[in-house]
């Protein structure tokens, strides 16, 4: 293992930086189709329903099957990759964004219209800062996820540490798959603390 | 279109056997995780222990992607379905051990004190208060993992699993025929609803008429 | 507390039952195919569509000959490695087709040799000697890495040899399989790098399967496929010549454990029917028909067999009779 990474230090780095490239591009195409798509799905319940069994439904597609379908239309590299990803990435942040403006009790927005609010003042100040440590923890599970399924870009040519592991499964090699798998984990560890923390701030105090 | 209703037409029964494959690889993975994971589950709720090591390594096992696994497994295990089975086992314990420590967690209280006094001993309120009021939750995890599941299957076949995977790279490596690699996807994702269909009847059978009792 | 620790031997005792229960008996799970372990007969099958084809002619092969016998195969292994190293370990017994320049380079670990002949030679006495394992003799046919493009693509840039790649090695975008890329043979990129002296700025390392589609639509000027592969013709593509003879003669074969040809020794006569039998341009055919016009590799191969009344005609030979399998210990006892 110390002379595989001797030998592959660099291109290790690379690859994580690709890696994290592709996964921090995607989750932010994810969270800015999914919050804003959340936010305004919660206002028309009844086909709420409809869009989220929908993304669920998305979800389901097996990337191997989603990626190579991409080829011809969007063709190879970080692109059709992204955006492949960041399809996965919207179910658990749309549901989530959904959930928690639903779930608040309704008199909250009422006595907040009642002071003179506009609707944008409402959703700004009021809607999204009670409904954000529920939105957070959707973004922190759909980020664990995708940090996983970046390896998946490897099959098109997007490189990331999929390409390691790809490399290690088809020379039978347990460095290389342990070289591309490590990183992807602690990443992901990393993520989920990192998020925790986060979505420990965003609660606002009386709900501690 | 053409393409697909004609590879259909010729190759039916091949491709059912491919979903026969895919769906028992698939489930056998979850239900041995159920195995593993409810009792695990029930120990550490009522040891009250959120953050016990063997939560922590399901976290971590989640975080492995599916090729790694796969490939990782591939060395240790060698090739074929067993390993596909393996792997979803391990993919599927933390959805349904969390569940499991939520679902009997959030059982109130009172309604244990009110069990104990009716003289009901600790295996009595386990399966007549406990597990019953907490059973769509545990399904709840169980349908998530199921979902993963069928998806790591897919990939399976890398691995020399066999399944509907095995239609995805033979769409792949056709002329022209997104058409038959969609026919893998979609059979894919329909499976994974039916399965989400199929446990919610399951659930609708095991949760008990009164849910709202605990209201009182 | 003294319950719930016992409880958790428990768990723990569930646990490695599952795993052991999973691993260590050759029981495969009800409905799921059995391993080389249940004396079954099991090929190694790839994910490249000849592999697919070839290994189900062998499985059917088997079947008409020795009806009695259970013949699966495991399909879709990616690459050489992993079929040689499921040879090994046992999950499967037989490969439908291993290419000798690939296993040359790769697990025997030598350099390139010249000619096909040499190149055949060192195999099957490399995999005699070192792993037990028999190579037969080709199936007639060679399947070679080749880099290809489109027409309009080697036009502009006026390319014929791999050497020509040079000078446009900046600009062309290149597709390889993720396989070759890090391969440790010497026909991997690192051999390349070392035989034609420059590498390529914009390489694409996928799955081998979609570099074809990927170059009819334009995503990449140059992909690095497999000479058999129907795609070429259906796509229309065009070979560059290997003019600095980096990839080896690779010949194709059935390979089998000598395990169970032991336990099955009519395998020797009914592989060695399909000595010479497929021609490159029948293979291509082949892959054409299951490719282009989307037959399924079993029914491809169904209906070569049916086509050649399963080799009935052809005279049951053995390896004894070639010279270079006559120093092999060979001698089973037949049925």
């Amino acid at each position: 293992m110390t002379d595989w990474l001797m030998q592959n230090g660099t291109r290790l780095l690379e690859k994580i930086f690709e890696h994290v490239y592709m996964f921090a591009i995607a989750l932010i195409v994810g969270i800015l189709i999914a919050v804003p798509l959340g936010i305004f799905i919660s206002r028309y319940r009844k086909t709420s329903q409809a869009i989220i069994s929908v993304t669920s439904v998305l979800q389901t597609f097996p990337s191997l099957a989603v990626l190579a379908i991409m080829v011809p239309i969007l063709g190879i590299g970080k692109i059709p990759a992204i955006v492949a990803l960041s399809l996965y990435s919207l179910l658990p942040i749309l549901r989530n964004t959904y959930l928690g403006i639903v779930n608040m009790s309704p008199g909250i927005v009422d006595v907040a219209k009642g002071q003179g609010l506009s609707s944008a003042q409402v959703l700004r100040g009021v809607i999204l800062p009670l409904a954000a440590p529920v939105i957070m923890s959707g973004i922190r599970v759909s980020g664990v996820y995708l940090i996983a399924w970046t390896t998946l870009a490897a099959y098109i040519g997007a490189g990331g540490l999929g390409d390691f592991i790809y490399t290690g499964l088809q020379n039978y090699d347990i460095n290389y798959i342990l070289g591309g798998t490590i990183p992807v984990s602690l990443m992901a560890i990393l993520f989920d603390l990192l998020f925790g923390k986060i979505e420990k701030k965003v609660t606002p105090k009386t709900h501690r | 279109m053409t393409v697909l209703f004609q590879y259909f037409s010729e190759n039916w029964r091949y491709i059912l056997i491919q979903s026969r494959t895919h769906f028992l690889i698939s489930l056998y993975g979850v239900l041995l995780a159920c195995l593993v994971a409810i009792p695990l589950g029930i120990l550490l709720a009522y040891k009250k222990k959120s953050n016990s090591l063997s939560m922590m390594i399901a976290n971590i096992l989640q975080t492995i992607p599916s090729i790694a696994m796969l490939s990782v497994l591939m060395i240790f295990f060698g090739l074929g379905s067993n390993t596909v089975i393996i792997a979803n086992f391990l993919y599927s314990l933390l959805p349904i051990l969390k569940n499991t420590y939520a679902g009997i967690t959030n059982v109130d209280p009172k309604l244990l004190d009110v069990a104990e006094g009716l003289g009901m001993t600790r295996i009595q309120r386990l399966f007549k208060v406990v597990l019953p009021l907490s059973i769509s939750i545990i399904i709840g995890g169980i349908k998530n993992a199921i979902v993963v599941a069928v998806g790591i299957t897919t990939v399976g076949t890398f691995v020399g699993s066999g399944g509907l995977g095995d239609i995805i790279t033979r769409g792949i490596n056709m002329v022209d025929a997104g058409e038959v690699v969609w026919a893998g996807a979609i059979g894919a994702a329909f499976m994974a609803v039916l399965l989400d269909i199929l446990l919610g009847f399951v659930e609708k059978k095991l949760t008990p008429k009164q849910k709202r009792v605990s209201s009182f | 507390m003294k319950k719930n620790k016992k409880k958790l031997i428990y768990m723990v005792l569930i646990f490695c039952l599952n795993i052991i229960l999973l691993t260590s008996c050759s029981c495969a799970f009800p409905g799921l195919g059995g391993s080389a372990q249940d004396n079954d007969i099991v090929i190694a099958g790839g994910n490249t569509t000849e592999r697919q084809i070839v290994s189900e002619i062998v499985k059917q092969m088997i079947q008409h000959y020795l009806p009695e016998s259970k013949v699966h195969i495991i399909n879709n292994l990616g690459s050489t490695p992993i079929i040689y190293n499921s040879l090994i370990n046992g999950d499967t017994n037989v490969a439908g087709v291993m290419y000798t320049g690939t296993s040359l380079t790769g697990e025997l670990g030598m350099d390139p040799l010249g000619s096909a002949e040499e190149t055949m030679e060192a195999v099957v006495k490399g995999y005699y000697e070192r792993f037990d394992i028999v190579w037969f003799p080709s199936y007639g046919f060679e399947n070679t890495y080749s880099f290809m493009l489109t027409k309009e693509t080697k036009e502009k840039y006026n390319l014929n040899n791999t050497s020509d790649l040079e000078q446009y090695a900046d600009v062309l975008r290149v597709g390889v399989d993720s396989a070759w890329l890090d391969r440790p043979g010497k026909d991997g990129y690192q051999g390349f790098l070392d035989v034609y002296g420059f590498g390529f700025d914009n390489l694409f390392s996928m799955d081998i399967g979609l570099v074809y589609e990927a170059i009819a639509s334009d995503r990449l000027d140059i992909a690095l496929g497999y000479s058999t592969d129907g795609r070429i013709s259906s796509y229309d593509l065009v070979m560059l010549e290997d003019d600095r003879d980096l990839f080896p003669p690779y010949e194709t074969s059935p390979v089998v454990t000598m395990d169970l040809l032991k336990q099955k020794p009519e395998l020797e006569w009914i592989l060695l029917k399909l000595q010479g039998q497929i021609s490159l341009e029948t293979m291509q055919d082949l892959n054409n028909a299951a490719d282009e016009l989307k037959t399924e590799p079993y029914k491809v191969a169904k209906n070569f067999l049916a086509e050649n009344n399963f080799f009935e005609e052809v005279a049951r030979s053995s390896l004894k009779e070639i010279p270079l399998y006559k120093d092999f210990d060979l001698d089973f006892e037949q049925d």
